[in-house]
């Protein structure tokens, strides 16, 4: 690649992502002055396995919504919650499986199979992917409340070790899958169908095959990030997955990933997740209300995406 | 013959009319399993029932023909049954809290439309993040716990109970007919209907044809706030007592009343006899699966259930092969 | 020639920094023929003129009987009396999921309101006129437009702008994918709204097109004016030569 290309891909990727990440460095900032202690790098570890569950999330939810039409997959948060429900009641406790050679496979699986269904329904039976993944998420919350009524403990010993500086593992596993496909073919023809499916469809790409592995992959890493959110809790809780939905669609936003698809990345994806929780944190350490801290989430999150939009418009009217 | 049955249940009224053929259907099937289904109480309360929730549906219908989504539909109704409870038990005039809280709303659901079309950024993130705000606002105003409760005429107004002079039914039902009758008359003959559709259905076609997007999209997702706002009022009268997160469940029943009614999330398509035939829809499945003794977490997975197969039923997209 | 007539007078327009203004007044009962090769200039000159998009430098104002207005936006020149059909029916024409007649009524939506209702039945009458004269072939008005062949889409498309009632009609490629029927249907068309003292700017990719139709044509190379013709000098020839910088 020609440096020049490179240039203009940095340029590009700054455009799209750089707010989330002058967010970050300022809200960084904010937080070690306000709370070293929480802050003290020793304590990085342990901030990340809070933060896991949440980045988790939202670099499951990126990879529908890069194929565009559309795509958005709000199962994820559900999808968090049963891998969490199925890996501690059903595998954990009943069956009495502890060993991580069954569970992550059970988890990854798990989310794979929730990630077909969504695909087979939004590409093959072709519903629109929020109303097709409103409808699994209506089941998989029910399902989950079915059989976990109540939140209950404990996960097993080695998975809990992983809430801490561990909780990277998962992340950096993410990250290498990831990292992987984006040297496929692959990469490039959901990228393509992001941006403009009826001309990649000319073009020859197998736009429902690209699009159905799209929410096979977020299907799984949704699997991942319930193993993360099952380390963090240390137990299983029918009604926390749920929650993690919305948000994850937020933090993507903010990291720059355009919701028409094409644009955007997995790493503006975490920045925009990392954002919100360093958000939460400033504001927790303000020993605010939680309604104010709800005020300040929901008003930052939308001066953020007005800012990136208005920074997005003065560099299309520059280039222009 | 079955070709052509195919083909009308592909049109928009194909799709209304099957919605409306499930309703009916449901309520059979609920007649014939369970008890005293029918009876005069079991069916008001289902009226009414629907009805609080046809008027939620109203704006989420308006803006999904519009090619949006409101997902602040149930914060505005949390915020207007909380704040209509707090001020009228502080002895405002009940009018004047109403006027207070409709044109609050209204200016939220402005904001929305604003900020969505004019900076071109997915409603679904705005609308969100003015909700949480919202939400959050009334929170901190009322500590967490909100007081007062409604005027009894609201009360009577929604009553279950309650009698429209010689109707056995509130008068919430009869007001609601002809509230529907108003918006289905609005959006397929005032020029607003018109340039709503047109809007949806090719937003690149419309400043063109001399529609304003920005305007249209202000005053659409005002009107869905608006008519969240009425609906928390509603059910302020409806439960008695003022609770932020009554319009909750409302966040997913709107959209999926207006889906299984036959509109398009991509816009252009629906229209509000669909949303009644899809609110009919949920509130027969609901009634007919508490009836049949599930429990609130099944109730919720069978109607993800049954939403998935409507809509595939139904509401299939084109392949990308046929929009070229 | 009525006393209503609108002209069209461009004054020092520059379509690019650096690019050489020119002044140009496009009279009542004209057409005008814009050419050149694709991007230079003539496309965003129609859209200069429609209020689409700024010019660099200069401006177009309308004069009507010595009433002249100054074009800022798409509004203002609609509003005073020009009417723009695009080039691109699917993406900025037809409204797919609408019916005929809402296709057709859309831009005057207002008209058929009584009391903040459409009367269908004006709606219908005045459709009823633009479907005579433009042969419009569209068994059910009520059936959507997607329903239509391309070239009588074309024409309920043309019935909208003509709905206007407009002075100057600016056609951008009006016949791109219109089979040859209705070509002519629409020259006809175009001859007779002349002839009633309509200016007309017609861009066409066809310079056959344009030699058949206009008695004035302007050739655009690099944002420039490089030619301007009429009556005789106007040939294939001459026209080409233009569009690629040479002299004829």
């Amino acid at each position: 690649m020609s440096t020049d290309g490179y240039s203009s891909r940095s340029a590009a990727l700054w455009r799209s992502m750089g707010f989330a990440a002058l967010l970050l460095v300022v809200l960084l900032a904010v937080n070690l002055v306000l709370n070293p202690a929480r802050f003290h790098p020793a304590a990085w570890g342990a901030l990340i396995g809070l933060a896991a569950p949440l980045i988790g999330a939202a670099l499951a939810s990126a990879p529908v919504i890069l194929g565009g039409r559309g795509g958005i997959d709000i199962s994820v948060g559900p999808t968090m919650g049963f891998v969490n429900a199925i890996v501690i009641q059903a595998l954990f406790l009943k069956a009495g499986m502890s060993s991580p050679f069954v569970l992550i496979p059970a988890a990854l699986l798990t989310g794979a199979a929730i990630g077909a269904i969504n695909g087979f329904l939004t590409t093959i039976v072709r519903i629109q992917p929020i109303v097709a993944t409103l409808g699994t998420y209506l089941v998989l919350t029910g399902v989950t409340l079915t059989i976990l009524p109540a939140p209950i403990g404990p996960a097993p010993a080695w998975l809990k070790s992983m809430s801490g500086p561990l909780s990277i593992l998962p992340l950096a596993a993410i990250f290498l899958a990831w990292w992987g496909i984006r040297r496929l073919p692959y990469y490039d023809q959901l990228m393509a169908i992001g941006s403009d499916d009826r001309a990649a469809y000319t073009a020859g790409v197998p736009v429902t095959e690209v699009r159905f592995i799209a929410y096979v992959i977020t299907g799984t890493f949704a699997g991942v990030a319930g193993l993360m959110l099952t380390a963090l809790i240390g137990s299983a809780d029918p009604n926390i997955g749920a929650t993690y939905t919305l948000i994850a669609v937020a933090a993507v936003a903010l990291g720059g990933v355009s919701l028409a698809g094409g644009r955007g990345g997995l790493l503006g994806a975490a920045i925009g997740a990392i954002d919100i929780f360093l958000l939460q944190s400033v504001l927790t350490s303000f020993n605010v209300s939680t309604y104010v801290l709800q005020i300040a989430y929901g008003a930052i999150l939308v001066a953020a995406v007005i800012l990136t939009a208005v920074q997005e418009r003065a560099a299309k009217r520059e280039r222009a | 013959m079955m070709a052509k049955l195919k083909t009308f249940l592909a049109s928009t009224n194909g799709r209304v009319f099957g919605a409306f053929v499930i309703a009916a259907l449901l309520h059979l099937i609920g007649t014939l399993a369970i008890p005293g289904y029918s009876s005069p109480f079991a069916i008001r309360a289902m009226l009414v029932i629907a009805a609080l929730l046809a008027v939620a549906s109203i704006g989420q219908t308006l803006v999904v023909i519009l090619g949006g989504i409101d997902l602040s539909i149930p914060f505005v109704i949390g915020f207007a049954n909380v704040v209509a409870a707090q001020l009228y038990g502080d002895g405002w005039n009940f009018v004047l809290v109403c006027l207070l809280v409709s044109v609050m709303a209204a200016l939220i659901g402005a904001f929305n439309g604003y900020v969505s079309r004019k900076l071109d950024i997915h409603p679904l993130i705005v609308t969100l993040g003015a909700g949480m705000v919202v939400q959050g606002c009334v929170l901190l105003w009322t500590k967490g716990f909100p007081s007062g409760s409604a005027p009894s005429a609201v009360s009577a107004f929604v009553s279950i109970g309650g009698s429209a002079g010689p109707l056995p039914v509130p008068w919430l039902v009869p007001s609601v007919v002809v509230l529907a009758a108003l918006i289905i008359l609005m959006m397929a003959r005032s020029p607003y209907g018109r340039r709503l559709y047109a809007l949806g259905s090719n937003p690149g076609a419309a400043p063109l044809a001399l529609i304003d997007p920005v305007r249209m999209w202000v005053i659409t997702f005002a009107l869905s706030a608006f008519f969240a706002a009425v609906a928390g009022v509603l059910l302020l009268g409806f439960t008695g007592s003022a609770y932020g997160d009554v319009g909750q469940p409302y966040l997913f029943q709107t959209i999926a009343a207006v889906v299984v009614g036959g509109a398009a999330l991509v816009g252009g398509r629906g229209s509000y006899l669909g949303t009644i035939a899809g609110v009919l829809v949920l509130t027969e499945i609901n009634t007919l699966l508490i009836g049949l003794g599930f429990q609130p977490a099944m109730v919720q997975a069978a109607l993800g259930l049954i939403i998935i197969l409507l809509v595939s039923l139904y509401g299939r997209e084109r392949h990308v092969s046929a929009t070229i | 020639m009525p006393d209503d007539a609108l002209t069209l007078d461009v004054r020092n327009l520059s379509l690019r920094k650096g690019a050489s203004a020119f002044s140009q007044a496009i009279r009542p009962g004209e057409i005008v023929g814009l050419a050149g090769l694709d991007g230079h200039g003539q496309e965003r000159f129609l859209e200069v003129l429609s209020g689409l998009k700024e010019p660099v430098a200069g401006d177009v104002v309308l004069d009507r009987a010595g009433r002249r207005t100054t074009v800022t936006s798409f509004r203002t020149a609609v509003a005073n009396g020009i009417a723009y059909l695009p080039r691109d029916r699917r993406a900025t024409g037809i409204f797919p999921t609408q019916s005929v007649l809402d296709n057709f009524a859309i831009s005057t939506v207002e008209r058929d309101a009584r009391f903040g209702l459409i009367n269908t039945q004006s709606r219908r009458q005045r459709y009823d006129v633009y479907r005579q004269r433009l042969s419009i072939v569209a068994p059910r008005p009520d059936a959507a437009i997607t329903t239509l062949s391309g070239g009588n889409q074309q024409k309920v498309l043309l019935a909208r702008a003509l709905a206007l009632e407009p002075g100057v009609l600016l056609l951008n490629d009006p016949t791109r994918g219109v089979d040859v029927a209705t070509r002519h249907v629409l020259y006809d068309v175009f001859r007779d709204l002349a002839r009633d003292g309509m200016a007309l700017v017609i861009l066409s990719s066809e310079i056959e097109e344009i030699l058949l139709l206009c008695g004035r044509v302007l050739v655009f190379r690099d944002d420039e004016i490089a030619a301007e013709m009429t009556g005789e000098a106007m040939t294939t020839e001459s026209v080409i030569a233009a569009m690629f910088g040479r002299a004829a």
